[in-house]
């Protein structure tokens, strides 16, 4: 055990021993999701967890002093700025702290000089990754994108970067990348915010970012990541979040057309919907609080229903969110199991109150296993979504049916409230259970984004920005990624991809099948049955999934009535997606009649 | 001349030998410092081996830290300058050069050719440092560990060995890892020329015929071998890299075929011995105070 890790380590039972020994040799004739049986499947998911954490969680130092704004009490609910969520280790996940690392430090290093650029990303961009035709996610509706981005950030943001030093990215012949935006005949892109932090010795030549949101799940991106922010987003009465007369958040000062909340960057109608849905949540909660609980002060009632809202919103991701989009036999077990534990008394009695399979990870101990608790910069590379989103949409009239097809650009940024108020907050939600996704896949990157106008930037290639991301911050390319999340490296293009084309596209462009992005190759890998993204990418969200549960203090030992209320926990056991929508927007019933998982195609009426 | 072998599942390995090709793996870019352990039993065996390397606190040694790494550029600089200043140091441990003289010229020292050795290198660092018995078998501990077969290996590990002799050799570098790797590491190459100088000075009148520069091409050693790994499949000049390859650089043998006596040192590389200056002065020195007898008579 190496002392930057902050003398976390992993222990193996024996049973996982076992386990990890016999799935070897399994593995070694079929992968797990070809395996007959769901729970056969899910145990190779643990024992794939398992293996992950114990090699794939690196300390990267925190990054940060202890937050001043603390004192004894303060235990009983989440800080503002997720600090003291780990009351041994209190800067632990706190806002302003530095993302971790998922493989070795060494492995984390970025390419230097001109292999760093190399090849262009905006060839990458216009060659693999632009939309040629919309390929729709047909299993799953829109909702599911912005849920994605609603949960993302919650979870992480690098801050928006500053002008300076940019990336000059040379442009082909032919490139129709407007002149106006050239610099020397090139196109720039900014740097990630630097960390100016003192950096630790041990850390090498791996590079460090700070994380500005809390990396708990917290439900940050409705409560603000800071004190000043709460206390912006809060009305002062009864703990509720402030609302507008019009029954809708109200909007932000200092950013037009965008609505006030815990974190607005990148802001669209698709999350404008889920923090409006959310916000009314946390207040029914509040009412509900107060009417059993009539003591309770503004404070009191606004941290209870936080808690409770975020652990909704918590198992809405992991039992319908993510079996909607990995739709596996196996994978459904396996979240369920993650969030309740198994359905077998048999399996219950054998493993033991404290086993998190037997009982789910809820409730169970708290456990950072061999590393302290961050987001890591591989799991940012691994959320990189963007095919979800389409071009356009049909917005839909839930009373006429009548329906108009809208360009996404236009309902987003300073035209979100705008668009909202124009269409509706019910009409809304339904055409997004009602339209499709972009399934994330290579050719399925939005145009509109490859050439997007956002406030205060210069015109930016979402895709080109993507690809560069993951190389400034020394995210493996995706063959060493794959060999590092214990996948075999593949040799030839072809193995990574039967996409037409695409394989002797990369050939072309990469030449060395081991410099082929990690987002090309995520995107072109060809899925497990069921899978709306890749396996590699899986193999992070295997670990990361769980571990934003087992090392939050409030989902394991304080998962209790003395923290969340009796209340709070039948609350969130009885309530899901679907009764969330139904009970803030009645009228979307018929539509949602029949529909199983709220992520999945509602009925078009 | 490359040599390449690859048995599944317990070796990938590239021996490189030639000066050209040292030169070029050691400037490619998917070539590191930092070993995963990857590609097979023996490069996980080999990098377990290199992985004890680090200061309590987690500190890299500076000749395990990555060509990208900024602190490394900045400290190899920084001790760059502190050893360029040659004659001031020189005159610091003129006593251990008296010393090793003696040895060169008699074959006798009252201690050891490695303590004096020791203690003449840490004292570049420190001008009290003081070696013994006990601080030289601890850096022959290390360099034995970085050799030894399996169960020797094991062994010093399992009987605590390993532990107290980095101990050692850090409590007396005062948590200076450029002074650990130089007085537990480095050391060696020079304790090797000495010896090479005393079996050169033997031999007829050597000592009065070869002058200081002579001798010092005559004795000078290199590290025998230098460990990389390839990070990702790539090619570097002649020489094809397979991922996750270990790569042996057999440094010794190619300066033997070098013309140039600085290829000891890396010098004009990345990864330049901060000592190339002073190193090769003092075996100068070294020599020129054997060649000196005690009366002050050459």
């Amino acid at each position: 055990m190496s002392r930057q890790n902050d003398g976390f380590d992993f222990h193996h039972g024996l049973l996982q021993r076992l386990l990890d020994v016999a799935y070897r040799a399994i593995n070694f004739f079929v992968r797990w999701d070809r395996l007959p049986i769901p729970l056969i499947g899910a145990a190779n998911l643990g024992v794939f967890r398992d293996r992950l954490r114990a090699h794939n969680l690196h300390h990267t130092g925190y990054g940060i002093n202890t937050s001043g704004d603390w004192s004894a009490g303060k235990e009983r609910w989440r800080t503002a700025d997720g600090s003291f969520n780990s009351l041994g280790h209190p800067r632990m996940g706190m806002a302003g702290s530095r993302f971790g690392r998922n493989f070795p430090l060494p492995e984390c290093v970025p390419d230097s000089g001109d292999e760093l650029l190399d090849p262009s990303p905006r060839e990458i961009s216009r060659e693999l990754l632009a939309r040629r035709t919309f390929i729709p996610a047909e299993r799953l509706n829109l909702l599911a994108a912005a849920w994605i981005q609603f949960e993302t950030h919650n979870w992480f943001s690098h801050g928006v970067p500053e002008p300076g030093n940019e990336f000059k990215i040379p442009l082909q012949p032919g490139d129709n990348w407007p002149d106006s935006e050239r610099v020397d005949g090139c196109m720039q892109i900014r740097r990630t915010l630097a960390d100016k932090t003192p950096r630790e010795t041990w850390l090498g030549a791996t590079p460090t970012f700070q994380n500005i949101n809390s990396h708990w799940w917290d439900a940050g991106q409705i409560y603000g990541s800071s004190q000043s922010r709460q206390a912006e987003i809060r009305s002062g009465t009864d703990g509720k979040i402030a609302i507008g007369r019009d029954g809708m958040l109200p909007p932000d000062p200092k950013h037009r057309g965008v609505d006030l909340t815990g974190f607005n960057d990148n802001w669209w109608v698709g999350l404008s919907l889920l923090h409006n849905l959310f916000a009314r949540e946390h207040n029914v909660l509040c009412d509900a609080l107060k009417a059993r609980y009539p003591a309770w002060r503004d404070e009191e009632l606004f941290q209870r229903a936080r808690l409770i809202n975020a652990a909704l919103i918590a198992k809405i991701h992991t039992i319908e969110w993510t079996p909607g989009i990995l739709a596996h036999p196996a994978l459904e077990f396996a979240m369920r199991a993650n969030w309740s534990g198994v359905p077998s008394h048999v399996m219950r009695a054998v493993l033991g109150k404290d086993s998190e399979a037997a009982y789910g990870i809820i409730g169970s101990p708290t456990d950072q296993h061999s590393a302290p608790y961050a987001l890591t910069e591989e799991f940012t590379s691994v959320y990189r979504l963007h095919p979800l989103i389409p071009d356009e949409m049909n917005v839909r009239r839930l009373d006429t049916g009548e329906q108009v097809l809208c360009e996404l650009v236009n309902m987003q940024g300073r035209f979100t409230r705008r668009f909202m108020e124009d269409h509706g907050f019910t009409n809304l939600l339904y055409s997004f259970g009602t339209n499709h996704p972009g399934a994330i896949q290579l050719y399925n990157y939005p145009n509109f984004l490859r050439r997007f106008e956002k406030d205060g930037q210069p015109l930016l290639d979402m895709a080109a920005i993507d690809i560069m991301r993951d190389r400034e911050r020394g995210v493996p390319r995706y063959n060493r990624f794959r060999e590092l999340v214990g996948k075999q490296r593949v040799r030839t293009f072809e193995e990574i991809t039967s996409i037409p084309d695409a394989a002797d596209k990369m050939r072309k462009i990469y030449g060395n099948v081991d410099r082929v992005d990690l987002l090309v190759g995520l995107l072109a890998e060809d899925l497990p049955k069921g899978f709306g993204f890749s396996d590699t990418a899986f193999r992070i969200f295997v670990l990361m999934a769980t571990r934003r549960l087992k090392s939050d203090r409030f989902f394991t030992d304080d998962y209790r009535p003395e923290i969340y209320t009796d209340f709070g926990l039948d609350w969130i056991n009885n309530n899901g997606m679907k009764s969330v929508l139904l009970r803030h927007v009645p009228q979307l019933g018929p539509a949602l009649e029949g529909v199983k998982n709220c992520f999945m195609p509602w009925n078009v009426l | 001349m490359t040599f390449t072998i690859t048995i599944p599942g317990i070796i990938r390995l590239v021996a490189v030998t030639t000066p050209d090709e040292v030169l070029a793996v050691n400037d490619a870019s998917m070539v590191q410092r930092s070993l995963s352990g990857r590609g097979g039993l023996v490069n996980r065996l080999v990098a377990a081996r290199f992985a004890v390397f680090r200061s309590p606190d987690g500190d890299i040694w500076p000749a395990f830290r990555d060509r990208p790494d900024l602190l490394r550029g900045e400290r190899q600089t920084a001790l760059e300058a502190r050893l360029s200043n040659v004659e001031p140091l020189l005159r610091r441990i003129a006593p251990e050069i008296a010393e090793l003289g003696d040895y060169v010229r008699d074959g006798v020292a009252h201690r050891s050719t490695g303590v004096i050795v020791q203690q003449a290198v840490g004292r570049l660092f420190f001008a009290d440092y003081a070696a013994s018995e006990k601080s030289y078998d601890a850096a022959r501990i290390l360099q034995s560990w970085l050799s030894a077969w399996p169960l020797h290996a094991f062994w010093i590990r399992r009987s605590g060995a390993l532990q107290a002799s980095l101990d050692r050799i850090m409590d007396l570098s005062r948590g200076d890892m450029a002074c650990a790797h130089a007085t537990a590491l480095a050391v060696d190459n020079i304790v090797r020329s000495i010896k090479l100088m005393r079996r050169l000075a033997r031999h007829g009148d050597n000592l009065a015929k070869i002058g200081p520069q002579d001798a010092l091409a005559r004795t000078l050693r290199a590290p025998s071998h230098v460990v990389r790994e390839v990070r990702d499949e790539g090619s570097a000049g002649p020489v094809r890299l397979r991922a996750r390859s270990l790569v042996l650089l057999a440094v010794e043998s190619a300066r033997r075929q070098s013309a140039d006596p600085s290829f000891a040192f890396f010098a004009g590389a990345w990864n330049r011995c901060p000592a190339h200056g002073i190193v090769p002065a003092l075996l100068a020195e070294v020599w020129q105070a054997a060649r000196t007898d005690t009366r002050g008579c050459t």
